[in-house]
């Protein structure tokens, strides 16, 4: 079971930011992926990850269209980046394309 | 529920309509600027406008469903404010989905606001992920059913 951590944040920060958090939130529970997205909007840094949960997580999802804050925490895990609308595309989809190349990856 | 005090501060029935005029992107945009105007809401439909293309141009706009959320952070924004608009027609869109759109969210928001309306914008545009509030909002006919169902928290 793939456990997730993951960074969303758009140009304008008010919209695309939280789409697709509760999209990817949506696609992993659908899966049955444990999840957990920090927003980094307008307003600021929401839901936060915590050290622990990147300690324990098989691969961080930066979802971002623009430069994101504290990149430095993911540092050695498998990380997966790309724009707001290539995740909002397919959701599941492309979730479960990154655990057949992490599990590829893993062998 | 969002307090509904606070959402008609951002959103009531002056900047909603659900017969939208325009049959192109470009005359939506234009059409639906032109009602935050109307409304109080912002103090130039060009240079709202100007932003909102900007925003365009950092990537597609349509979320999929037939539903798109154009959007300008904009100096011309008075209060930040949503505009509904709804065509009875399909409008080409560029969107994730591929489809046309239908439903137009706008988000006008003001420069450096980080207050509460703010919070409210992004739980509207994340109302947007449910695929049972778009389809009633396609079909509904009554404003402030409109207000509501962007209003809700959970879906």
């Amino acid at each position: 079971m793939m456990k997730i951590v993951g960074i969303t944040a758009c140009p304008t920060g008010i919209a695309h930011t939280y789409i697709t958090k509760q999209k990817i939130l949506d696609a992993a529970k659908e899966c049955g992926y444990p999840c957990r997205i920090e927003t980094q909007g307008t307003i600021g840094v929401e839901d936060e990850l915590t050290a622990e949960e990147i300690k324990n997580a098989d691969v961080v999802l930066l979802a971002v269209d623009v430069k994101i804050s504290g990149e430095s925490r993911f540092t050695g895990k498998p990380i997966v980046r790309c724009r707001t609308e290539d995740v909002m595309r397919n959701t599941s989809a492309f979730l479960r394309k990154i655990e057949e190349k992490l599990l590829a990856h893993n062998k | 529920m969002i307090d509904n005090v606070n959402i008609e501060s951002v959103l009531n029935e002056n900047t909603i309509c659900l017969h939208l005029k325009g049959k192109t992107k470009d005359e939506i945009l234009k059409e639906m600027s032109t009602m935050l105007y109307e409304a109080g809401r912002i103090s130039s439909v060009k240079d709202f406008l100007d932003d909102v293309y900007m925003r365009e141009e950092e990537g597609i706009t349509g979320i999929g469903n037939n539903v798109a959320i154009p959007h300008g952070k904009s100096d011309s924004v008075l209060q930040t404010s949503v505009a509904v608009g709804r065509s009875d027609e399909d409008i080409e869109w560029q969107s994730i989905d591929d489809n046309p759109v239908r439903l137009i969210i706008m988000l006008a928001i003001k420069s450096y606001d980080k207050t509460v309306h703010i919070r409210l914008l992004s739980k509207i545009a994340t109302s947007l992920c449910g695929k049972e509030v778009i389809d009633e909002l396609l079909s509904i006919e009554d404003k402030q059913e409109v207000i509501k169902l962007l209003s809700k928290e959970d879906q």
